[in-house]
């Protein structure tokens, strides 16, 4: 019996999932949710407004990063209702999308924001009743390893994820050469002398 | 005391050393001593290794069997195809028809954007559209990732081969990934670059989405197109379209013909990277609706008209070498530049060697998946060749002489044209081919599998293991399984679907060899009495040496201490 009420309760996630898709030259806003109640909230607690404007212009404040968001993350409390408006100032395809919301809201976790160029839109999901940090990127491969990743926490969040542009450090972490410029050098020799002296005084002194 | 202690551990050694060599191989000493001593006893060789266990591989991972068989939608009628995962004939009609004249459940069934082909206005009244807006993107597979060692999105060439690369892909919408779960791309993001078609006369307007995160053009290569930012070329005609912007190329192609569109910024790094794909001219014709793109190449499921006139069959073959000095310089660093610096200005082409060889994207053994031309008896087939390779193409066919019927896009004098079996391309060149399959002693010597391949035997192999590269088969298709691959009578070919075969870990023959003749050889084991004694003699020969170091260690401490005296004094 339970199995049954399983399916039948994809089903009627599925439906309500796809009569919550709008698609049109524009784009898309795909697993929209602005009514449904996550488990474990009474009511929608707060009503929230969200704007998230992408592009390589956000980029420009993190080197080596090529497409960004205006704002890397985002807080909410539990039980909010957030109304994204999602820009995408570039000439090409941008989205904003949230992974890992819950399955039985959004088909695969997931509530999907697309513009196919320049352009603005409306979409509305409702935070989780959890302490979660969740993904947001563009879905575009190269897009979210060039720096179009945010994350969104909710009710504090649960730490930081990685390679998130200003907050969060990579795992994969790029290799630079050390800088051999006048100043850099100056600055290193200085502090290992330093060290060097320190050490050597601290024996000194200790043999006295 | 001390003198002769040296003097015996050194005679020692030297005899210990002798007496190793005669137990090691006393030919070494003197090749000839077999004249004193006689023949050397019957040493067995060691044993051969186990045959290495090789995990369960996948053959033909298909998804969507039913997609081999005709279909009509929307009133497009799509051939059937034999490959194990074949075009998805829903993104074959909207491309016919254009994203903008598929009814929305067609579309869904795609992942293409709505704007991806737009199709409209029918300005000659011969029943097709003439004005044709074509989006392209630029995706990049197997790159880094920050967080991850994996490469994303990742697309195999070939069993665990997974080099960077760069294609023009159709605008898509969502994911670029299959799921969130694995890092696989998505169908639409591949190489080749996808072919593109489109009729002579009609107004075409090819925009790039420079979706990627360096600058990029397109050269319509042999295409009918006026020069004044349209060429492509950002020293002559037009600036770089940078990360973020789009480029609008506006064309009315008069003469028909295979030709080719690439990306001419440091063409001998981006063209590497895979930034090429056929352009293809059809004939203008009534009711022409062509295929936009052919997502993969290899065969058309919907051919223009003029090419249905003639063929029964039409397929795309687009060649690509690909040197992992190059490619894989995206997996070495997240940074874009970081990046141009190694692509531009460390990388030497002139010092490249091309370790990887494509056909429609892919190598052997993956091109039995969806690169066979599949074929009756007593058909035509229209073959349009692409070399994106930097070295000529010998292209060889067993069994058949293909004719030539073009050259770069332009008709061969039917008198003229000849029919052979290897073809020689060069670099960026195309040719059509016609591919009859009459068993008349010259055109076909009748039904089997016959391999289809460039001849330069480096391009039969996988960074040096064959059989691998570009190897194809022209196959009849009653030589094809359920799974729509070739069932041979040769060795089985399953062993070719594991990445260990191409890490040289398996050995060649293995799966055909029930003597082991060919297996892997052991190492040597202490097996004989000799080589017990060999040993002990060189653990002895150790012994003495550290006995002889630390004779010259006393004698340097004791000149140290005598120099130390007298100093004191």
């Amino acid at each position: 019996m339970k199995p049954l009420l399983m399916a039948l309760l994809l089903i009627v996630c599925c439906s309500h999932a796809q009569a919550a898709m709008r698609m049109g030259d524009w784009g898309m806003v795909m697993n929209e949710n602005s009514t449904q109640l996550p488990q474990g909230c009474e009511s929608i607690e707060n009503e929230e407004t969200l704007l998230v404007k992408a592009g390589r212009e956000y980029a420009k404040p993190y080197p080596g990063t090529i497409f960004g968001y205006n704002q890397h993350e985002f807080s909410f409390a539990k039980c909010t209702r957030v109304e994204v408006t999602f820009i995408n100032e570039d000439d090409i395809r941008h989205q904003f999308m949230i992974h890992g919301l819950p399955s039985y809201l959004h088909p695969q976790g997931m509530f999907h924001m697309e513009l196919y160029g320049r352009g603005e839109v409306r979409g509305i999901f409702i935070t989780p009743n959890t302490e979660q940090t969740y993904l947001a990127h563009c879905d575009i491969a190269q897009h979210t390893e060039k720096g179009m990743k945010a994350q969104v926490k909710v009710g504090g969040g649960d730490g930081n994820l990685p390679s998130i542009p200003g907050i969060s450090g990579q795992l994969n972490r790029d290799s630079y050469e050390f800088d051999v410029g006048f100043q850099n050098i100056l600055l290193l020799i200085v502090l290992l002398v330093l060290g060097f002296s320190s050490s050597l005084f601290f024996f000194i002194w200790h043999k006295k | 005391m001390k003198k002769y202690s040296v003097f015996s551990l050194s005679l020692s050694a030297i005899i210990l050393s002798v007496i190793a060599l005669i137990l090691y191989d006393p030919f070494l000493l003197y090749p000839r001593f077999f004249d004193y001593i006689g023949m050397p006893g019957y040493q067995a060789p060691p044993q051969s290794k186990p045959k290495p266990e090789v995990a369960e591989v996948t053959v033909c991972d298909e998804q969507y069997p039913e997609w081999r068989k005709a279909y009509n939608i929307g009133g497009v009628n799509i051939q059937p195809s034999d490959a194990c995962n074949p075009d998805n004939p829903y993104e074959v009609a909207a491309f016919v028809l254009g994203t903008n004249n598929v009814i929305m459940p067609v579309l869904m069934r795609t992942q293409l954007a709505d704007d991806a082909v737009i199709k409209t206005n029918d300005i000659d009244g011969d029943g097709d559209p003439d004005d044709i807006v074509i989006r392209v993107e630029v995706a990049e597979l197997n790159g880094r990732s920050p967080d991850d060692e994996g490469f994303i999105p990742s697309f195999d060439i070939a069993p665990g081969v997974q080099p960077g690369a760069w294609v023009f892909a159709p605008k898509s919408r969502g994911m670029s990934t299959i799921n969130r779960e694995e890092m696989k791309a998505n169908h639409l993001l591949r190489l080749p670059s996808a072919p593109i078609r489109v009729e002579a006369g009609d107004n075409v307007t090819l925009i790039l989405e420079n979706t990627h995160y360096f600058p990029h053009t397109i050269h319509l290569h042999g295409v009918d197109h006026s020069y004044s930012n349209n060429d492509g070329v950002p020293q002559t005609s037009e600036k770089m379209t940078m990360p973020g912007e789009q480029h609008v190329y506006k064309i009315k192609p008069r003469h028909a013909g295979t030709m080719m569109y690439h990306c001419h910024v440091q063409v001998q790094v981006h063209f590497m990277m895979g930034l090429q794909g056929l352009f293809i001219v059809e004939e203008n014709k009534p009711n022409n609706w062509v295929q936009t793109f052919n997502v993969g190449a290899g065969k058309v499921r919907q051919p223009s008209v003029a090419v249905q006139e003639s063929f029964e069959q039409e397929y795309d073959m687009h060649y690509q070498a690909i040197d992992t000095a190059l490619n894989n310089l995206i997996q070495t660093s997240n940074d874009p530049r970081q990046l141009a610096k190694k692509m531009n200005r460390l990388y030497d082409i002139t010092d490249g060697t091309d370790d990887y060889f494509l056909l429609n994207g892919r190598s052997f053994p993956y091109t039995l998946r969806e690169s066979l031309v599949s074929v009756e008896a007593n058909q035509h087939i229209k073959m349009r060749v692409l070399n994106g390779t930097a070295e000529v193409l010998a292209l060889h066919s067993h069994g058949h002489k293909a004719t030539i019927t073009a050259n770069d896009g332009v008709d061969v004098n039917p008198v003229a044209q000849v029919t052979r079996d290897v073809y020689s391309v060069s670099p960026a060149q195309r040719i059509d081919l016609d591919l009859y399959t009459k068993d008349d002693g010259l055109h076909s010597y009748g039904e089997g599998i016959w391999l289809l391949h460039d001849h330069a035997e480096r391009a039969i192999t996988n960074n040096g293991i064959a059989p691998g590269g570009n190897v194809s088969q022209i196959i009849y298709r009653k030589y094809l399984n359920k799974h729509a691959l070739p069932s041979g009578e040769g060795v089985d070919i399953r062993p070719y679907f594991s990445p260990e075969y191409y890490k040289g870990e398996l050995p060649t023959w293995a799966a055909s060899d029930a003597f082991g003749f060919f297996d892997d050889a052991g190492g040597k084991t202490i097996k004989s009495f000799s080589d017990v004694l060999l040993i002990i003699v060189l653990g002895m020969l150790m012994g003495v040496l550290f006995l002889l170091f630390s004779a010259l260690y006393s004698l340097l401490h004791d000149i140290a201490v005598k120099l130390k005296d007298r100093q004191s004094l």
